[in-house]
């Protein structure tokens, strides 16, 4: 299978450092987030998989090949990276077609990526006329073009409607069940955590973390449980003999650290104490990610790669 | 991928925008419809005067193609150098080298078949308007001056187009050329003229001309020209190859 093999990687711009020895691995059959702030170096290190910049150091390869090697590089991977870059003065088609010849993808293809990304009555239309959504959807269709295993998407939904974001997330579920391999950078959490299987997250050009989202999330929070009960102060004492204290809001709920619901569940069970409601919390990716880059050494690497998996 | 799929790709590219392709065209429209206008007005006054060259009346209206020329190949570079369009570009077809020859070749074959096209239509539409003093492709250096005249038109749009790609801006190499050859040559006649005949334009246009003054020949003035178009071709093509898109 096709994957993303990211080096040492290293590209400086005087003497800033955009991306910083960065090294993981992009695999296939599963949508890969990559996330981090702004400037975090997302954009920059897919331009240097895609060979657009000269890396300052190490390497970036596509199915263990540098890119500008592939033959007919679009059949192998297909990539979003802005989507304002198409000439305002072409239309649809012809930027598609542009590129379609370059490729030998047959222009049959152009037809099909444009309606599979709903510009199909538009495509007659010049650029310039295309609202942000609309370009988006013209720059994903490029991206498809030719029906590579590997997809990069930077931002993809900017400038999306609701129904466009949830179009292009099922789109990106559907090809990582495919088998190809599927990167998205996003610098927004919640949505990222509603796509993505693994993460990748940058800070300064540098990896923070390789690891799959549920790793991520587990190792990045404390368990806490969320609880409703009628008898509060049983409630109490039976949590302090098991050394446990919980928080209770101004609603009745009670918040208690450090617990899952099911050691909960069988303290309760034990003393008879009744729960009306009861249930892990879960942390949100935002919340994980602000753990990690608000740490003392925020920008040491954090690599639980799994080399089973290789 | 094969040269002939980029080159396709490439002359898509130019098609699709009419700026582009719109410049091409004013090639021909430009020097056919000033010639029609000269002719038609004191061609036969400009043709009894002792000691006219024929040949160079008859392709006069290549000084304003050659301007259509430069902007159709400026604009057809500079389009690339638009929002980050290159990087598009580059993700379809990452081996430069090929991706700048196939859009040279594109750029200068288009200008080179458009400029036949001019120079043919242009000296035989021109001389119908002559009368007694209309001149036949069989005098001497008339089929000369017109191959010539079309060479000379692709290459002023390759030297434009080369510089584009130094440059990444058609604004500045239009605001780069069209000084130096409208304006310069005025300047400098007096001071440098040995200078002014080894000019990208100036040395060009002697393959224009019944008998070229003093300066380089006709073939060998195309050939200087042809050296300038290189040198921006090369220096485009070093622009390409080593920075980041």
């Amino acid at each position: 299978m096709t994957s993303i093999d990211v080096h040492e990687l290293t590209k400086e711009y005087g003497t800033t450092r955009a991306v910083d020895r960065l090294s993981f691995r992009v695999q296939p059959g599963r949508v890969t987030g990559f996330l981090g702030p702004n400037g975090a170096g997302k954009s920059t290190a897919m331009r240097l998989v895609l060979g657009l910049d000269r890396p300052t150091g190490g390497s970036a390869t596509i199915g263990g090949r540098p890119y500008a090697r592939l033959t007919e590089p679009l059949r192998t991977v297909g990539a979003l990276l802005d989507a304002q870059a198409a000439h305002g003065s072409r239309t649809a088609r012809s930027h598609v077609a542009v590129l379609a010849a370059s490729n030998g993808i047959p222009m049959s293809r152009v037809k099909a990526v444009l309606e599979e990304t709903g510009l199909g009555d538009v495509g007659a239309r010049r650029i310039k006329s295309f609202s942000l959504g609309m370009r988006q959807r013209l720059g994903i269709a490029v991206a498809l073009l030719g029906d590579p295993h590997v997809v990069m998407l930077d931002e993809p939904s900017n400038g999306l409607d609701p129904e466009g974001i949830i179009w292009i997330r099922e789109l990106m579920k559907r090809l990582a069940r495919e088998g190809r391999t599927v990167l998205v950078s996003s610098h927004l959490m919640n949505e990222t955590a509603s796509f993505a299987d693994h993460l990748v997250v940058l800070g300064r050009g540098r990896l923070l973390a390789d690891m799959s989202m549920k790793q991520f999330l587990d190792s990045r929070s404390t368990p806490r449980v969320r609880l409703r009960t009628t008898e509060p102060g049983r409630l109490r004492s039976a949590l302090a003999s098991k050394g446990l204290t919980g928080v209770q809001a101004d609603d009745g709920r009670w918040a208690i650290d450090g617990v899952t619901a099911a050691e909960i569940g069988a303290i309760a069970a034990g003393e008879g104490i009744p729960l009306l409601e009861l249930g892990d919390e879960r942390a949100t990716l935002e919340q994980a990610y602000l753990d990690l880059t608000a740490d003392d050494t925020p920008f040491a690497a954090l690599t639980t790669r799994d080399r089973q998996e290789t | 991928m094969t040269l002939t799929a980029v080159l396709h790709s490439e002359w898509i590219k130019i098609r699709s925008i009419r700026s582009i392709y719109g410049s091409l065209m004013a090639v021909l429209a430009t020097t056919l419809t000033i010639t029609v206008l000269i002719m038609g007005t004191s061609g036969q006054e400009q043709a009894a005067q002792a000691g006219s060259d024929a040949l160079l009346n008859a392709f006069f209206a290549l000084n304003f193609g050659q301007i259509a020329a430069i902007a159709f190949g400026a604009t057809a570079v500079s389009s690339e150098f638009f929002n980050g369009a290159l990087r598009i570009s580059l993700a379809a077809v990452p081996r430069r080298s090929l991706f700048y020859a196939a859009k040279m070749a594109t750029i200068g074959g288009s200008a080179l078949v458009v400029g036949l096209v001019t120079t043919f239509t242009t000296f035989l539409v021109g001389q119908l308007l002559l009368g007694e003093h209309a001149i036949g492709l069989g005098r001497p250096g008339a089929l000369r001056a017109a191959f010539g005249g079309a060479i000379y038109l692709a290459l002023m749009a390759l030297l434009a187009a080369g510089l584009t790609a130094l440059l990444r801006s058609a604004v500045a190499v239009l605001s780069l050329l069209i000084p130096l050859f409208l304006i310069v040559p005025f300047v400098l006649v007096d001071v440098a003229t040995a200078v002014v005949r080894y000019l990208p334009d100036r040395a060009g246009q002697a393959v224009l001309q019944q008998n070229p003054e003093d300066g380089p020949g006709p073939w060998t003035g195309l050939a200087v020209t042809a050296a300038w178009a290189a040198a921006a071709l090369l220096a485009g093509w070093w622009a390409v190859r080593e920075r980041d898109a």
